[in-house]
């Protein structure tokens, strides 16, 4: 015999006492494992997910409008050998919109891929064919679904044409801006092959398309081009940038150098029109004699009556321009002079399209004084000078010109046709650079070339240098470690949080499930307080019996957590398909999967074992302090003689001051402003809560001296004091019993008031909406500005539809979604960019940065409207920015004044500070910025992605159709403001779901709780309402009055949740958008009271049935 | 013999099912018992010889198999539950081994508890009763002390003014003196036998204490489910 025997003994003796406290912390364990392995399952599904839509890719190059040559991955792969692990694959990557071709089913918003044989490498399992026809598409699963579409079926696929000159620039094509393709479905690829491909941290898999390389090269006019790299094997970023590098031409940088042999020049010039600045240092410091040139076009020269139409006008040195020239000085070719009749001496004027004005075409005109004429020859007959405008360089006639303005074909003279056959693009005209630049030089560049003369330079040995000089990160190409940040992005997202999310839910359940535990072990122990009082009498000293007591607790609560491991799996199997069918919402439809680890299992019975531990280690405190005779003397009976109503003055104290700290946080969630902060939401129901129980538990003590302290005056008695008195009796349990039953009314009610709807006031410029009626995001840019008669026209938008609709557009730097319905954390979030007069007065502020003006958050946008607290003006490099309070404070972790760190187009870094916070809005997942500042950081990016549309109620339909019809081309989609808010509140709304049904099982087992204590509180009295009924109360009374008696404590538990409730969500309810959830509430309430109540009557039925009056025999 | 009995039990039969047996385990058979007003009786056996299966028979806790009873000239047999707990609140008094106060109610109130099962709550004069019966068993400084306050003998005493309030015809006593010491037990036997004077309320005390049994009036022996007279106390004295 020894103290594991006497454990084991008491175990098996005392087996049925303890189900109960077993089956408690198997439910506690349960909901505890369970949390954890939900947990788990995200965690590991958001980290498969991230490798699927990778594949075997670890590094991945993305240039964007940026394209080099799909050689270059050879280049590279040659660089760096074969007999290495690693492989590169270049590929075009591109947005696009599919339809099936009876146009029933669309999906807009498709990832386009061009790619060869080398990308199937990069799947896991890669599919069983290599190439894709020209006349195929290989889709993957949700296009399949989305379009309904088979193996075999034709598909539409419309790709946005890239065009290297900003679509923005006035003279850049608008008509043909994308390209449809008619194409068989040749393979559907699931996960496994690479189907879910994306660089985009989301656990939702893109729409993607996939097209031959060589197919999509030759239909959007860019043969031998890509702007997709990406490598596999053992190799990092760095690395291959240093390949890159050792591997690059400059026409990966999409530069050319060639001769001008018209002026015995080398010219670097560039198929994007204009050189970046990178470009230009890089040059000037290969070969520092470079000559800059500046060629523009005029849509009109003039010298008194005569004119002559679309002229190119070079600025530019010498040799055609001598350096003593003038800026207002102009020299005019032979052709131009006689066209003019224009001499040395006069002014010739001409007009030209701002390039920057965008698809407004505004024309400026300026005057010149001609310095001198030049013959038609040599240097001064350059058709080289004239970069590759796209529409125009490459036009047979000049009548073929497909700029991006309407040509005004009647004013073109057969003898500007016959220059054109003649001289193609030779200017007419020459101006100083620095006069060109001051007329010209905008947002894509200042220069159109640089020029060396030919005998100054080898070609080979300047390219060479002009390579050695430039970066590839300075024109958008670098590698980035696409594996480790999808890694990242799945670990550091809201990912992480689901285990302590689903404790959270959990927790009332948990709690509910240990009081449980506490309730039962502790009637167990009144059982056998005579085993403990001969324990005592043997020799044993109280703590070394508590010992032994709680050995048997913490093996219950390991047996109970082992138990509880199997429900706990379940459980998580339930959750993780709720996430995946019901609450969906709250995960942004992730397809999750059920996962758990070891780990997880092992550590979750280990925790629940110790909480159930500790909970009996907190029962046993006291037991085993009584002495042994009174243990053995009264037996069971001291148990019913114990009362313990009483209630020092200190607990009114605290109440009271756990009200007045409630009254305090709300003062202060007041004087904040806002509404419906958690941490005070939590911290003043948790003090109202304490407070309002220490408040009962005074009652109770009051009542209970009511009686002495009146002494005989009240000698009359009725049956409700009775009950009340009853119910005071073990005011401890008693108020256990409303503290449960409170907390669990207090949370079910409370969190009914936290969801969102969206449809009230959504008409309001305040709200989430911004009073916006319809967002629009399109696949491909747009140019125009729908809010002018033109814009409208060129989309055939009718005005009588178009009446009273206004559109704010936004410009759009795809990144990662930074919002709720991303579970990975936004590596690089979309930015937007907006002229923030437009949006003035919508939405609400959550919160402003200091040194912003509250009355105009929305300039605070603008550089020169900020005046940072601390004096300090914003750095260069620091742009202010404006979001969503919610995309900041959960998806990307930072608060209003702090700063975010991005990337510009060029690889330079640049700081957003975050100036202001917008309170819940559909402007979750954008950082948004002036539109100036993103034009300058993101030139490339050209038109409107986004558009937030004002358009009356009433005709919201016929817009939306209108829009949807109009602008189908570009892969337009229609969302109601409303239906998006609602997309966002979705989130939080199921998560409040998740935690009222959680919360509501909680809410179960603490009434099951409650059936207990009346269990055990009749069972404690048997022999007291047997004698009630030996002298001559009938059974029914007694029934009633132990009803009554529990019903009281049902009541005050629930009218103290309700109150508590009330009093926490008080400043949601006072918010403008906030209201009591007269609906719900009281269903809550009704359905909470009722499960009460019929685990109460079920406890008492069973009780008092059988022969009660036994309690009194005395043999 | 009085010509109407308070109390007359005919020809009782009790008998109790066993598992395993086809029949059960008599316990009462064919128990004769004629109680006039202000008797006093002890009732005595050995441990299972069925005195508080009787008591609970004669107390309306319990039904007989067989035989008939009629208190007061009521025949119990008769009557439904609600009027059975009519004759238990109106008629009969309780004193069991142990006491069941009510730990959460004063003393007061426990006296008070039998007169709440009365529909029309405290009846008239109860109180002035209540204070008389405590005053008389010495606790009438205590009314507003709790159970846990007293003495095992108190807490008794209590109970004994407690099976009184109501004015009851007989007073059952179910070993009443089982959790007090010797001196409490004859105090207490005392005072039952004074209030049996006093309030001219039969006494029936089933008891394992033969000794004290022999200081009632009549003392019956339970044996063989049968009761058999011992002696006339009253004559011996």
């Amino acid at each position: 015999m020894n103290r594991f025997t006497l454990i084991r003994r008491s175990l098996t003796f005392h087996a049925r006492a303890h189900a109960g406290v077993l089956i408690g912390a198997a439910i506690g364990s349960a909901a505890l494992i369970g949390a954890l392995v939900v947990g788990d399952s995200v965690r590991i599904s958001l980290r498969d997910m991230a490798l699927a839509r990778l594949g075997k890719t670890q590094l991945a190059l993305n240039s964007g409008d940026r394209f080099f040559r799909d050689q270059l991955a050879a280049a590279i792969q040659t660089n760096i050998g074969t007999n290495l692990n690693i492989r590169l694959a270049s590929a075009i990557q591109l947005q696009g919109a599919a339809n099936s071709v009876n146009d029933s089913a669309r999906a807009n918003h498709v990832q386009v891929l061009g790619i060869d044989s080398s990308f199937w490498r990069f799947a896991d399992q890669p599919p069983g064919f290599t190439d894709i026809p020209d006349d195929s598409v290989v889709i993957n699963e949700p296009l399949a679904n989305q379009l309904n579409a088979k193996v075999g079926d034709t598909i539409l696929i419309r790709v946005l044409k890239p065009s290297l000159l900003s679509r923005d620039a006035a003279i850049t094509p608008q008509d043909d801006v994308s390209v449809a393709m008619r194409l068989k479905v040749q393979a559907v690829v699931s996960n496994a092959q690479l189907g879910r491909f994306s660089l985009r941290a989301n656990q939702v898999a893109p729409f993607t398309a996939f097209l031959s390389r060589s197919n999509l090269q030759s239909r959007l006019k860019l043969p031998g081009k890509a702007n997709l790299m990406l490598a596999s094997g053992d190799i990092d970023a760095e690395s291959a940038d240093i390949k890159l590098e050792d591997s690059w031409k400059l026409a990966d940088a999409e530069l050319e150098l060639r001769p001008a042999p018209a002026a015995n020049e080398i010219e670097l010039r560039s198929s994007r029109v204009f050189l970046d600045p990178a470009k230009i240092a890089a040059a000037k410091a290969a070969a520092p004699n470079a000559q800059p040139v500046l060629t523009y076009f005029a849509n009109e020269i003039w010298h008194d009556t005569n004119t002559t139409p679309y002229s190119m006008i070079a600025a530019m040195g010498p040799p055609v321009v001598p350096t003593d020239l003038s800026g207002n000085e102009i020299i005019i070719n032979q052709w131009l002079a006689d066209d003019l009749n224009a001499k040395p001496g006069d002014d010739i004027s001409f007009r030209y399209y701002l390039l920057d004005a965008g698809r407004a075409l505004r024309q400026a005109t300026n005057t010149f004084r001609v310095h001198s004429i030049v013959p038609l020859a040599g240097a001064a007959a350059d058709r080289d000078l004239m970069p590759d405008f796209p529409g125009v360089s490459d036009a047979e006639t000049t009548r073929d010109w497909d700029a991006g303005f309407e040509l005004e074909t009647d004013r073109i003279r057969p003898k500007d046709e016959q220059y054109w056959k003649e001289y193609r693009g030779a200017p007419k005209a020459f101006i100083t650079i620095a006069a060109g630049r001051k007329l010209w030089a905008n947002r894509f560049g200042d220069t159109t070339a640089l020029r060396w003369p030919a005998n100054s330079v080898n070609t080979n040995e300047l390219a060479s240098a002009i390579l050695k000089n430039l970066k590839p990160a300075a024109v958008g190409l670098s590698f980035v470690p696409a594996r480790e940040q999808a890694l990242t992005a799945s670990a550091e997202g809201m990912g992480r949080y689901f285990n302590w999310l689903f404790i959270g839910f959990s927790f009332f359940l948990i709690g509910a499930a240990l009081l449980l535990v506490a309730l039962l072990y502790q009637f167990g122990l009144e059982q056998r307080s005579t085993e403990i009082g001969t324990f005592l009498a043997l020799g044993f000293r109280p703590k070394e019996v508590r010992r032994l007591l709680l050995r048997e607790g913490v093996a219950l609560g390991l047996f109970g957590g082992v138990i509880g491991a199997a429900g706990g799996l379940l459980y998580a199997k339930a959750m993780v398909s709720g996430l995946t069918s019901i609450w969906s919402a709250a995960v942004g439809s992730a397809s999750l999967e059920f996962h758990f680890t070891i780990a997880t299992l092992i550590s979750g019975i280990f925790g629940a074992a110790i909480v159930s531990a500790l909970t009996i280690w907190w029962t046993l405190r006291k037991q085993a302090n009584q002495s042994a005779r009174e243990l053995l003397n009264e037996g069971g009976d001291a148990a019913a003689q114990r009362f313990d109503a009483s209630a020092g003055k200190w607990v009114l104290v605290i109440g009271v001051l756990m009200l007045l700290g409630a009254l305090g946080t709300m003062a202060g969630a007041f004087k904040k402003g806002l509404s419906s902060s958690a941490e005070d939401f939590f911290s003043v129901g948790a003090m109202v809560l304490i407070g309002g129980l220490l408040f009962v538990r005074v009652w109770f003590a009051a009542l209970n001296r009511k009686s002495m302290a009146t002494g005989n005056d009240q000698l009359s008695m009725t049956r409700g004091q009775l009950s009340l008195r009853n119910a005071t009796r073990r005011s401890k349990r008693s108020v256990a019993t409303i503290a449960l039953l409170a907390s669990g009314t207090f949370l079910v009610v409370a969190i009914a008031a936290f969801r969102l709807d969206a449809t009230e006031d959504a008409g309001k410029r305040s709200s989430g909406t911004g009073g916006f009626a319809l967002i629009g995001e399109s696949a491909l840019p747009v140019s125009q500005n729908l809010n002018t008669e033109k814009g409208r026209d060129f989309f055939g938008l009718n005005p009588k539809t178009m009446d009273g609709v206004s559109f704010v557009p936004m410009r759009v730097r795809e990144g990662d979604e930074a919002s709720c319905l991303n579970l990975n954390k936004a590596q690089v979030p979309r930015v937007v960019g907006v002229k923030p007069d437009q949006l003035s007065g919508r939405f609400t502020f959550a919160g402003v940065a200091d040194g912003v003006d509250s009355s105009k958050p929305w300039l605070a946008l603008e550089r020169g409207n900020f005046h940072p607290a601390d004096g300090k003006p914003l750095g260069p490099d620091e742009i202010p920015c404006i979001a969503d309070f919610n995309s900041l404070m959960y998806a990307l972790e930072k608060s209003v004044g702090g700063t975010i760190d991005m990337t510009d187009e060029m690889g330079r870094p640049f700081k957003l500070r975050i100036v202001g916070a917008v309170a819940n809005s559909i402007l979750q997942g954008n950082l948004v910025i002036d539109e100036s500042e993103f034009i300058k950081r993101f030139p490339g990016e050209s038109g409107y992605r986004m558009f937030l549309i004002d358009a009356p109620p009433d005709k919201l339909k016929d817009v939306s159709a209108a829009l949807s019809r109009g602008m189908s081309d570009l892969g337009i989609e229609l969302t109601s403001a409303v239906d998006r808010m609602n997309a966002f509140n979705a989130v939080q709304n199921t998560y409040l779901s998740t935690f009222q049904v959680l919360g509501g099982l909680g809410l179960l087992l603490g009434s099951a709780g409650l059936g207990v204590v009346v269990l055990r509180n009749v069972l404690e009295r048997r022999g007291e309402l047997a004698l009630l009924l030996a002298i001559g109360y009938r059974r029914r009374e007694l029934q009633r009055m132990v009803l009554t008696e529990h019903a009281l404590l049902l009541v005050l538990g629930l009218g103290l949740g309700l109150i508590t409730a009330i009093i926490a969500i008080l400043p949601a309810i006072l918010s403008p958008t906030g209201g009591i959830p007269w609906r719900s509430m009281p269903i809550t309430l009704l359905a909470v009271f009722l499960n009460g109540a019929i685990w109460t009557w079920v406890a008492t039925r069973i009780a008092l049935r059988g022969e009660l009056l036994s309690a009194l025999r005395s043999e | 013999m009085h010509k109407n009995p308070l109390l007359a039990a005919r020809d009782l039969q009790r008998a109790y099912a066993v598992a395993g047996r086809a029949t059960g385990v008599s316990v009462l058979d064919g128990v004769e018992l004629n109680l006039n007003a202000g008797d006093s009786v002890g009732i005595i056996g050995p441990s299972g010889s069925g005195k508080s299966t009787l008591l609970n028979i004669v107390g309306t806790l319990d039904r007989a198999d067989a035989g008939s009873i009629t208190l007061d000239g009521q025949d119990l047999a008769k009557l439904d539950e609600r009027a059975l707990a009519e004759v238990r609140n109106r008629k009969l008094g309780f004193i069991f081994q142990f006491h069941y106060l009510l730990p959460q109610c004063t003393l007061w109130e426990n006296v008070l508890v039998p007169t709440l099962a009365q529909a029309a709550g405290n009846p008239s004069g109860v109180e002035d009763r209540a204070k008389k019966l405590l005053n008389r068993v010495g606790l009438g400084d205590r009314l507003n002390h709790r159970p846990g306050q007293l003495s095992g003998g108190e807490r008794q005493r209590v109970a004994v003014v407690r099976a009184l309030i109501n004015k009851p015809k007989l007073l059952l006593a179910d070993e009443p003196t089982g959790a007090l010491d010797r001196h409490n037990a004859e105090e207490l036997i005392k005072l039952l036998l004074e209030l049996n004077r006093e309030e001219g309320v039969a006494l029936v005390v089933v008891t394992h204490a033969r000794d004290l049994a022999f200081k009632l009036g009549r003392v019956l022996e339970l044996r063989d489910g049968k009761l058999h007279e011992l002696q006339e106390v009253e004559a011996a004295r």
